[in-house]
Order: C-alpha cells, then sequence, then structure tokens
C-alpha cells in the first residue's frame, strides 16, 4: 500500500510539472488572443527559439560553473541557472516587438486569415533562423539537468523524484502567481485589461493601443521563450519541436476558454494531470490522451472553462 | 594477391584492404566492357536536418566515403559515380519519384520505416533499383511487397535486432534470472514492431515473463517520467528499448535522474545511435546494453582489423563524427550495388539493365570493413550482428561498447521464404 501510494504521488508529481510546462507556454499564446485577438501560428516557434538560445546561454554558465559541489555550490548553480533561463527568454523581448510591430500591427483591421497566414510565415521563417543558427543536429543543456538533480530534495520526503521538476512546478506556480498579480493589481495590466475589453473606449481614454499591443506580443513572445528555455534542459531543441507544444498550448486554451488565463492555468492542470495519469494506466494513449480530454469537455462546455479575457482574467 | 583469389580494385577498396600488389595493377575491371562514359548517377534520401538527422546524416557520409573509394579505384567499369541527396522528410516516394524523373541509374534510402513501406511498391512500379540504408520493419518483403524485384534492403532488419537484443540480455544476465521484462518503445510502426519482436524471443528464451508495463513515448517526447516511473515501481529484470538518436539521450538522462537503473537493466537495439550525446556520468551509471546493428566501428579492433581503424578515422577525420551502425547503412548499400554492378557488366560485357543489376544483388556476397554480407534473394540483406555493453572510453572520450558479442545472421534471422515471427515461435 505504502509503494502505491508513492507511485500515485511520483505521476502526480509528473503530471503536475508537465502541466506547468502547458501553462508556460500556453499562457503566452492565450495573453496574445485574448487581447490581441490573434491566433500566433508561430507561437510553438517562439518556444523553439527560447530554447536555442537557453542553450547557448546555459552552454556559456555551464563553461565557467563547470561541475558544482556542496550545498553552496549547488545553491549558486541553481539560482545562475533560473538567471540564465530568464536571460535566454529576455531575448524573445525585442524579438516579440520587432515582429509585432513590423508584420502583425498592419494587419489588425484586416481579416483574421491575413494574420493567420503571416503567422504560419513567420514560423517557417523562424524555423529556418534556427537551423541557420544552431544547424541541423538537436542541441541540448545536460549539463543543467544533472547539475539541478545533483541538489537533494525529493528524498527528504522519501520520494523518487529529480529536483529539476520540482523547480519547475515552482517556478511554474511563481509565474501563475505573477501574472495574476500583473493583470489584477497593477496598473499596467489593467490598462491591458480595458484594452482588451473594449479597445475604442482605452484609446478614448488615452491608452496607446500600439504600444499597448506591442508590449501584450513581447510578454507572450517572452513566456513562450521561458517554457522552451526551463523545457530545454531534461529534452532537446530540435528544429521540429515547436509543432506539438503549438498543438497542445490549443488544447489547453480550448479547454480553458480563448483568451483566458485562468482558464489556461486550469486547462493545463487537466490536462498534464489527466494525461499522465491516462498513459500511467493505459500507456499506448499517449498521443490522444490530451485531445480525449479536450473532447469530453468541450461535450459539457463548448466554449471551454471559462469565459474571455478581461472579464475573468 | 587479390587478382589470384578473382578480387577487383573495386571490391578491395570497398573493403577496405590494401590496394593490389604490384603488377597486377591492370586499371578498373571491366575496362573493356562496353559502358557510358558519363558518371553514375546515384540518389540518397536520408534526413539530413531535424531529430533524425543523427541517424540520416551517418547514412550520408557512409554512401559518400564508399562512393569516394569507388571513385578512387577507378569506378565502376572505369565509370565515376556521383551522389545527390535529398532530405527524406516526410516524402519517401516524392524523393525517390524525383531521382527517377532525374534519370537517375540507381537510388538509396530511405531511414524511415513507415516510408520504406510506402516507397517499396513505387520502386517496384517505377522498376529503378533502389537499395535501403534502414526502414527496418520486418514485414516490408513479408506482406508489403513479398516478392520484390527492384527494391532491396542492406541493413539488418528490426526481427534481427530484437532477437540479438533478447540473446544478448539472456547471455549476459541469465535465463533464471529474468523472471519480468518491461518496455519502452518509440510510438510508431519501428517502436511496436522492435517491442513485438522482443517480447516473443524473450519469452521463447526464457519462458513466461511477467510483463510490467509497455510504454510507447512520441517520437522526440519532452518528458518519459511517467513509463520511467512504472518501471521503478515494478522493478523488472529487463528493460527493453528501441528508442533512437535524441531520444536515447532523453530517456537515458531522464532515467539517470529517476534512479531508473538501480532498478532494472536496461537493454537497448540501438542506444549506439546516441554515442555522440551520451554524457560520462549517464553511460556509468546506466551500465546499459546496446546492440549495433552489423556494424561496431572497433570490432574487432582496429589493431586487428586495419579496414576497421581506416574507414572509422576516415570518418572522424573528414566528418568528426563517430561512426555508427547507420553509417554502415550507407557505406554497405552502395557497396552491394556497386559491386553488384561491377559483377553484371562483368558477365554482360555491357552496361546492366535494371533487371540484370536487380539479379545480380541476389544472393549476392561481398565485403566492407564490417566483414562479409550477403543479400539474399529474398532482397534481405544478412550481416553479422553486434551487440556490447555500453561503458565510457577516457581515451576516445566517448561511450564505446566493450565486450562485444557477435551473432551470425543464422543466430538471428529467420530461414529465407519463413515469417519472421513463425520462426520466433517455432524455437
Amino acid at each position: 500500500m505504502v509503494v502505491d501510494v508513492a507511485n500515485f504521488a511520483t505521476h502526480t508529481l509528473n503530471g503536475l510539472q508537465y502541466g506547468f510546462i502547458l501553462f508556460l507556454i500556453a499562457s503566452g499564446l492565450t495573453i496574445i488572443l485574448g487581447i490581441l485577438d490573434v491566433l500566433n501560428l508561430a507561437h510553438g516557434e517562439l518556444y523553439a527559439v527560447g530554447a536555442y538560445v537557453a542553450s547557448s546561454v546555459f552552454g556559456y554558465v555551464t563553461g565557467i560553473l563547470a561541475s558544482p559541489e556542496g550545498v553552496a555550490g549547488l545553491a549558486v548553480f541553481l539560482v545562475v541557472a533560473l538567471i540564465a533561463a530568464v536571460v535566454a527568454a529576455a531575448v524573445l523581448i525585442p524579438l516579440g516587438i520587432a515582429l509585432e510591430s513590423l508584420f502583425l500591427r498592419p494587419l489588425y483591421e484586416r481579416n483574421e486569415v491575413y494574420q493567420l497566414v503571416l503567422t504560419f510565415g513567420l514560423l517557417l521563417v523562424l524555423k529556418d533562423v534556427n537551423k541557420f543558427i544552431w544547424g541541423v543536429r538537436s542541441v541540448r543543456a545536460s549539463e543543467i539537468y544533472s547539475g539541478i538533480n545533483a541538489i537533494p530534495a525529493a528524498e527528504f520526503v522519501g520520494l523518487n523524484f529529480p529536483t529539476f521538476k520540482i523547480v519547475i512546478i515552482v517556478v511554474g506556480a511563481t509565474v501563475v502567481l505573477g501574472l495574476f498579480y500583473f493583470f489584477n493589481r497593477t496598473k499596467t495590466g489593467r490598462i491591458i485589461r480595458a484594452t482588451a475589453i473594449d479597445r475604442e473606449m482605452a484609446t478614448a481614454i488615452g491608452v496607446s493601443t500600439d504600444r499597448t499591443f506591442t508590449l501584450v506580443f513581447a510578454m507572450g513572445a517572452f513566456f513562450a521563450g521561458f517554457a522552451g528555455a526551463m523545457a530545454l534542459p531534461q529534452s532537446q531543441a530540435t528544429l521540429e519541436m515547436g509543432a506539438n507544444p503549438l498543438v497542445l498550448s490549443f488544447v489547453v486554451i480550448v479547454i480553458g476558454g480563448l483568451g483566458s488565463l485562468r482558464g489556461a492555468f486550469v486547462g493545463a492542470m487537466i490536462v498534464g494531470l489527466l494525461s499522465r495519469w491516462a498513459v500511467w494506466q493505459y500507456p499506448p494513449a499517449e498521443i490522444a490522451a490530451p485531445f480525449a480530454i479536450m473532447a469530453l469537455i468541450l461535450l459539457v462546455k463548448p466554449n471551454g472553462l471559462f469565459g474571455t479575457w478581461g472579464e475573468t482574467a | 594477391m587479390l587478382g589470384a583469389v578473382g578480387g577487383t580494385a573495386l571490391a578491395a577498396a570497398l573493403a577496405g584492404c590494401s590496394t593490389l600488389l604490384d603488377g597486377d595493377d591492370e586499371g578498373p575491371a571491366n575496362g573493356d566492357a562496353d559502358v557510358p562514359d558519363e558518371p553514375i548517377q546515384a540518389g540518397l534520401q536520408t534526413f539530413t536536418e531535424g531529430p533524425a538527422a543523427v541517424l540520416g546524416l551517418q547514412a550520408q557520409y557512409g554512401a559518400e566515403i564508399a562512393i569516394q573509394r569507388i571513385n578512387d579505384a577507378g569506378g565502376i567499369a572505369g565509370r565515376q559515380m556521383e551522389l545527390d541527396v535529398a532530405h527524406e522528410a516526410d516524402a519517401a516516394v516524392e524523393n525517390y519519384t524525383q531521382f527517377v524523373d532525374q534519370g537517375k541509374d540507381v537510388t538509396f534510402g530511405p531511414i524511415s520505416s513507415g516510408g520504406h513501406a510506402a516507397l517499396a511498391p513505387e520502386v517496384e512500379s517505377q522498376g529503378v533499383v533502389n537499395v535501403g540504408t534502414d526502414g527496418t520493419v520486418t514485414t516490408l518483403y513479408e506482406d508489403t511487397v513479398p516478392d520484390p524485384t527492384y527494391s532491396f534492403r542492406f541493413q539488418n532488419y528490426d526481427v534481427m535486432e530484437c532477437v540479438t537484443a533478447a540473446r544478448e540480455a539472456v547471455s549476459r544476465i541469465g535465463a533464471d534470472n529474468i523472471d519480468s521484462i518491461a518496455g519502452i518503445n518509440p510510438n510508431y510502426s519501428f517502436g511496436q514492431d522492435e517491442w513485438k519482436f522482443f517480447k516473443l524471443a524473450i519469452q521463447q528464451l526464457v519462458g513466461d515473463v511477467e510483463i510490467v508495463h509497455e510504454g510507447f513515448p512520441d517520437l522526440l517526447a519532452d518528458d518519459m517520467s511517467t513509463h520511467i516511473t512504472e518501471v521503478n515501481n515494478g522493478e523488472p529484470d529487463v528493460t527493453f528499448t528501441s528508442v533512437w538518436g535524441g531520444d536515447v539521450t532523453t530517456l537515458m538522462n531522464q532515467a539517470a535522474a529517476n534512479d531508473m537503473f538501480d532498478n532494472t537493466q536496461l537493454v537497448g537495439s540501438i542506444l549506439y545511435s546516441a554515442v555522440d550525446e551520451l554524457s560520462q556520468d549517464v553511460v556509468e551509471q546506466a551500465q546499459a546494453f546496446s546492440g549495433s546493428r552489423n556494424w561496431y566501428w572497433d570490432f574487432p579492433s582496429g589493431n586487428r582489423w586495419s579496414p576497421n581503424a581506416d574507414l572509422s578515422q576516415e570518418a572522424r577525420d573528414q566528418y568528426d563524427i563517430v561512426p555508427t551502425a547507420h553509417f554502415m547503412s550507407g557505406y554497405g548499400a552502395v557497396t552491394a550495388w556497386a559491386t553488384a554492378t561491377e559483377k553484371a557488366v562483368d558477365l554482360t560485357g555491357g552496361w546492366p539493365s535494371q533487371e540484370q543489376i536487380a539479379r545480380s544483388l541476389e544472393d549476392h556476397g561481398f565485403h566492407t570493413p564490417a566483414g562479409y554480407h550477403v543479400m539474399g534473394s529474398d532482397h534481405q540483406g544478412k550481416s553479422n550482428a553486434y551487440s556490447g555493453r555500453l561503458e565510457w572510453d577516457d581515451d576516445a572520450d566517448s561511450a564505446v561498447l566493450e565486450d562485444v558479442n557477435v551473432f551470425t545472421p543464422q543466430e538471428v534471422a529467420p530461414p529465407i521464404g519463413t515469417d519472421a515471427e513463425e520462426w520466433v515461435n517455432s524455437w
């Protein structure tokens, strides 16, 4: 019985970790969709760019810090690795600003089809940029993964669970709280929500919608890149890595309600937990599980679990 | 010496042997045959980018070095060979059709099992010989194209490497010590085929075993933790995996982080395909056994078998890689075709037709640095199968296979004309 409880706990933690990764990816997509009303097909490639940039930044870090030892050394390594992930994601900010102001802004008043075609084109371009800069082979940051896993954590409670995954859970929870605080408690966040609810009224009271939209797109790009940076150490960056996160992000935001940040969080947790439990009980369900979950929820709630942006952030 | 045993400069070069003795150098064989002057045009489709490039580029490099050796030896009946490489993507049939439209004399590839299954019927339809480098699904010549004419496959196929893995597990661990198994295999035709045949083989070798977990992670899965957690929970004596390339590294890194290697013995059919990415601490923790299909670069070691030393050094110098079995996939496919075609030129006195080349390839034996290979009358190549203990070598600064076991084709492949599943079930 003790073994079964531990096994269930481990699978649940796996699901939570997976859910937080999904939220980090989907949060950017739903922010952009909810406020700009743009379905960004290039979102998966922004995630990939974040992972690739992180591979270079992490490589630089591990070149300096080498093999950390001792409590202090490991703690420093963890902090530096997290800072490195933020730095990598920060590269996506000027990229997001450039993409939005140069390419998307002229299309806001046009039919949504133009935005889809544009963002699909950006998807292809970003993929080739990654290939041009980092080459055709996959890249990794295994030293970050092994270095953080050297920090003892779960064993203190009798569980076999990598410390890196605990870091993802903690970081993910911090991002969730941070985003909700930003959009509910800060002036800038409220302005953004107001712009989403009524663009004309926001303009009438002096809000620069151009600047707001650019900020929002840059935020979305940053979080996509940050998700890539956090996902990289336990996996790899490849030229095809953007497709699956894009699809799963759609699943999450459809479940949660298009444009709802709260919905993205709940959707990500549902998909993360239920899909890991499903694969645990029936391994062939690996590919189908997220979509089956989405289908079941849509049967009950055709518009997703929550409303759209602004009304229920 | 080579003249005395009927060898040619071409065959010697591709076998990795030294040049003909002085006085026997009469230029390329078939020098008087009535053959065109223009170079032979060959097409290779393989994964040149993306996650499968770890396999695909190896095949490309192997094919390129084989063709360099062909040309340095004077070509095939005096004809030089040129290779055009196309990215396989998900377009095996389209690539082959384009090669045929371009007038290619021969094509090689693909890597993907699904691609090969789609391609083989098209090869039969269009009638330009294709020598497969990979795409090793067992049913290709049993069900998909049961009586091929133009389609051939050089590399050992799935049943061979799965039986090798099962025999390896039994020889290392002992049949009495294997009561339970688990599988973590990629979620497509190749992974399912490999798991099916490993299960069949291990059950025939040791008797009934408990199957603790059967996991099928997606290709490029970021997270294999569910499968690893179940293996940790069930503690199977053996965990078999056919993940390849980057997925090997992902699985082994995550397994190490979850202490999976304390709870099971990992046996992989193609773990060594990730040699360029595996780190020392993970390799040393895993203590895994890995297959290497029909070639391991250091068996026999280079100081006893110079063709291996020369070829692997050439691969490192030219491409900065540790050559793997997929390198030999490309090298061997080209060698099979080149030596068979040279034989056909010798027999016909002119440049042979596709049908004549295809007939020459059947039951054709040839040498590479990996040893002796046979292209069977069923169009499936049969070569020795290699497997060893995955360890870290400080001198090489990479993973190596130690204590290598070699299995002959008749130990790991069904007799010609026998269904693979029936054969395993008949043991």
